[in-house]
């Protein structure tokens, strides 16, 4: 049986080829690149944030399950501890991040450049109103804080699911118990404090924007991103001929979190923008206003790709019980996802830039121009986006290789086991 | 799967070493008996309510809506309160019969019954209120779009109020439809006990059910099929509810997190219910080996959950107000809180956000008590809530001069308490001719979730590592 994972030279090479790529692109966009920077550093910002929330959503699902008596996913579940330990380097590229509002090299939000703003301006006021809240300050300390809190809660519930691996037996299941109580506790924590970082991270790159449904939205989107990369690597360490236990079965309930949760991001993304365009009120339309006119092909690709795709694929139970067919979708609607925050962050982190750069009171009219790396990801951005995740597959696989990948001893595993859907 | 291995760490969820025959005694036995006094009094109580409500919703058409204390400022008051409140109760059945479904919780079989019959009961309440709100009940027909000699007079397609009126009644017949089939067997099962006029009453709802293979098949068929509908339904319907608020550009009314947030008060609401009624269900009927202490303490987890997650919308909702920089919506947020209905939104944020965090205490949970009273605590903060959204908003609007205070006639309390006695008697009515507890489905679960068998897999595991390999054809 094989149990012990092994991360061999070879993907090893793999991950560094990647981030290879990473480093070249990143080196590449950050020479060419206007005086602010602004394409280098909001590819930083996406990326960072892309994968941090996934590593947080590993988390979060999987305390969720062990809350909910869950049974099925154990032969699995340590792909899940390997992802969500990716969180102190998600936490070291959120700290780049905030080291910038400190230090002015990057300017991705508008209400970090408090000098550029004039109080004289309507727009420029409201945002001068939001700096009790928007500023590097809490910007900093909450990323610290409320990182760490995730990260500390992870290696509890990692220290005592491989803890239990190693004992005798226990009739009580007291290791589980106690895990119990820490999946519980991230629970609440995770549910607040995460919808504060998004505003901090994601949603104030528009800062005078607003609105309640975000942090519930883009929340979604990393969720839908991380059962993707679930499939994903569940069915490569197959395909090694790990995770034996790991059957069709389990696959299939897989697909049908996917298709699920695809269907719940579409409805909350038709809940925020039906919302809006209904009201029309003109501070809340902007947002897909711009989205709308200047970079309609990746506005109407996140629908498609995100729902329409997952949604008619994902609908017969044949395609969810295939690799094929299930890999298909769940690397296509993860691409689809990058996609989805590269549209929530571009934007906004463009607007800036020219606010700063061009005299301010020239208000743009119409459609901005196309720009690559922002209207679509160019060769660069994909770049970096292949280096961070080159990055992420080599922590991921470093924490598999840590443990054995049979949770030996987990009172569900029985269960897992000999799961039928 | 009865075959499959069920981990030691699970709690059995039928207890009393039950026999296949004992639940069928167990579960049909109250449709056999005559009422017990305290089901005739109950009865005689609810029958009352439901007459005042019927003398109000009378008085309320002969009289004119002037009968109710609205004015042009407060233009909803405790009829859309009570609209949405019972919407809401209405949400646990379907969504313990479908989504639990999906979920695989197996302790849903315990209570489904009931929470489905709940629902239906529940939802008749709510679509009282917008039929009578309209003031001119006898023309109520106009809401429905069909071609017309009316001229102009057609229902707008735009509006969510039209959305709402598909929604609900999509929503009542799968629910229906539902509950319904899961009794047909039940049914038959009475049927095949009784005698005489009885019997050929019995044989009629079970549509000559006889259990053969061929009719379970398509009974299961049929169920899910029907949970697939549903699924969606019970999302949709309170999304709809809460779109006649968002879509407006109320401030206080216009927040993109209503959809999920009004699902998840729903849940959280419904839920409430289903304790208060099955609390005093299983007291009265016996029925303490069904409706166990698991059943209850997984409900008020459920409680737990749904009430956190619309505290975080309401801190979301109060946080972002401030963020929007936005003063109308500032000024919203602020008038629900210390404005003249402060006490409203006192009430609705200690019942819903901070009364129910007991339950992250295991011996509470698992209190019949605290369970009960907590129960009563977030119906009536539910029910806060929507008063907070409706009349608190609207009492103060734009211009100071039309601000206005409001508070209702006896006519609109009567019709509201004549709702409870509407909802009390056909639940009370149900527990004398249906079967509470699902007993096919109580049967299929025994052999998995059964004490006598779930004891025995932990004897199994406890004694050795081999689980795997023997228990595969158990």
């Amino acid at each position: 049986m094989n149990r012990e994972f092994v991360f061999t030279g070879r993907e090893r090479t793999f991950c560094f080829v990647l981030m290879g790529i990473g480093v070249l692109s990143m080196v590449l966009c950050f020479f060419g690149d206007d005086e602010l920077q602004t394409r280098f550093w909001s590819n930083f910002l996406h990326n960072s944030v892309f994968f941090t929330g996934i590593a947080f959503m590993a988390l979060f699902l999987y305390s969720a399950f062990i809350t909910g008596w869950s049974g099925w996913h154990i032969v699995f579940k340590r792909v899940w501890e390997g992802i969500y330990l990716f969180l102190p380097v998600g936490l070291i590229l959120m700290l780049i991040i905030a080291a910038g509002l400190w230090l002015d090299f990057h300017h991705l939000y508008e209400w970090n450049d408090t000098s550029a703003l004039n109080p004289d301006k309507l727009h420029d006021q409201i945002i001068l109103g939001k700096t009790g809240f928007l500023n590097k300050f809490w910007f900093t300390g909450g990323t610290i804080l409320f990182v760490g809190i995730w990260y500390f809660i992870a290696t509890r519930l990692r220290g005592l699911s491989v803890a239990e691996d190693n004992e005798e037996r226990d009739p009580n299941f007291s290791k589980h118990r106690k895990m119990r109580i820490w999946a519980a506790a991230i629970l609440p924590i995770g549910g607040f404090t995460s919808a504060f970082l998004i505003w901090q991270w994601v949603m104030s790159v528009d800062s005078a924007w607003y609105s309640t449904m975000f942090a519930w939205y883009a929340a979604a989107s990393w969720l839908v991103s991380m059962l993707c990369l679930t499939a994903i690597f569940t069915a490569y360490l197959k395909g090694r001929g790990y995770l034996e236990q790991v059957s069709h079965e389990h696959l299939h309930d897989m697909g049908k979190y996917i298709f699920a949760f695809s269907i719940f991001w579409t409805y909350l993304w038709f809940s925020q923008f039906m919302l809006i365009w209904y009201a029309n009120v003109g501070e809340e339309t902007i947002y897909f206003r711009e989205r709308m006119d200047s970079y309609p092909i990746l506005f109407w690709a996140n629908l498609a790709v995100n729902f329409a795709l997952p949604f008619l694929v994902l609908m017969r139970n044949s395609t969810k019980r295939k690799y094929g067919s299930l890999l298909f979708i769940a690397s296509v609607v993860f691409i689809g996802h990058w996609m989805d925050f590269f549209l929530m962050i571009k934007p906004g982190v463009r607007k800036t830039a020219e606010h700063l750069t061009h005299a301010a009171g020239d208000a743009h009219h119409g459609a901005a121009s196309f720009m690559s790396g922002f209207t679509i990801p160019g060769f660069i951005d994909i770049g970096t986006m292949l280096g961070f995740l080159g990055l992420f597959i080599f922590v991921v696989f470093s924490n598999m290789s840590r443990a054995s990948l049979y949770p030996a001893n987990d009172p569900y595993l029985a269960e897992s086991i000999h799961h039928h859907v | 799967m009865s075959g499959a291995p069920i981990s030691p760490i699970r709690q059995p969820l039928v207890t009393g070493s039950k026999t296949y025959h004992q639940i069928t005694e167990d579960l049909c036995g109250p449709t056999e008996k005559a009422p017990s006094k305290a089901w005739v009094i109950a009865f005689l109580i609810s029958v009352a309510f439901l007459s005042l409500g019927i003398a109000c919703i009378l008085w309320t058409i002969w009289k004119g809506i002037g009968s109710w204390n609205l004015n042009r400022t407060i233009g909803w008051g405790w009829d859309i309160t009570n609209f949405v409140w019972w919407i809401g109760i209405g949400h646990a059945g379907t969504l313990i019969s479908a989504i639990l479904l999906l979920f695989r919780q197996k302790w849903r079989t315990g209570v489904n019954r009931a929470a489905e019959a709940m629902t239906i009961f529940a939802v008749l309440c709510a679509a009282l209120f917008p039929g009578i709100h309209v003031g001119r009940m006898w023309v109520v027909y106009f809401f429905f779009p069909y071609p017309n000699t009316r001229g102009p007079l057609w229902p707008n397609f735009n509006s969510p109020l039209l959305w709402d009126l598909f929604a609900i009644s999509t929503y009542f017949t799968i629910s229906l439809l539902f509950w319904y089939t899961g009794l047909v067997p039940d049914f038959a099962t009475v049927r095949d006990r009784a005698k005489g006029f009885r019997r050929k009453l019995y044989n009629l709802l079970s549509f000559g059910w006889t259990g053969s293979a061929k009719h379970w098949q398509r009974w299961e068929s049929l169920s899910l099929v029907l949970a697939g509908i549903a699924t969606p339904l019970v999302l949709s319907v309170h999304t709809i509810v809460s779109f006649d608020f968002a879509t407006s550009v109320i401030p206080g009314w216009h927040t993109t997190i209503f959809p999920p947030y009004f699902v998840a008060g729903a849940i959280f609401s419904g839920f409430a219910m289903v304790q208060t009624l099955m609390l005093i269900t299983r007291k009265v009927l016996n029925l303490q080996d069904y409706i166990t202490l698991e059943h209850i303490e997984s409900m008020n987890k459920v409680i737990l959950l749904t009430g956190t997650i619309v505290g975080v919308a309401y801190l979301t909702e109060l946080f972002i107000a401030w963020y929007s920089g936005y003063v109308y919506e500032q000024f919203a947020f602020f008038n629900r809180a210390f404005g003249p209905y402060w006490w409203a939104y006192f009430g609705m944020m200690s019942c819903n956000l901070l009364i129910p965090q007991v339950f992250w205490w295991k011996k509470y949970r698992r209190s019949i008590v605290i369970t009960f009273a907590m129960s009563i605590f977030v119906n009536i903060g539910m029910w806060f809530e929507r008063f907070v959204i409706i009349a608190t908003t609207l009492a103060r609007d734009y211009l100071p001069s039309s601000w206005s205070w409001y508070v209702p006639t006896f006519v609109e309390v009567g019709i509201f308490l004549g709702t409870l006695g509407i909802f009390f008697t056909l639940y009370l009515i149900f527990t004398r001719v249906a079967p509470v507890v699902a007993i096919a489905e109580i049967k299929h679960i025994l052999k998995s979730s059964g004490d006598q068998y779930a004891s025995g897999h932990a004897e199994k595991h406890r004694t050795g590592q081999s689980l795997v390999v023997e228990d595969h054809h158990h």
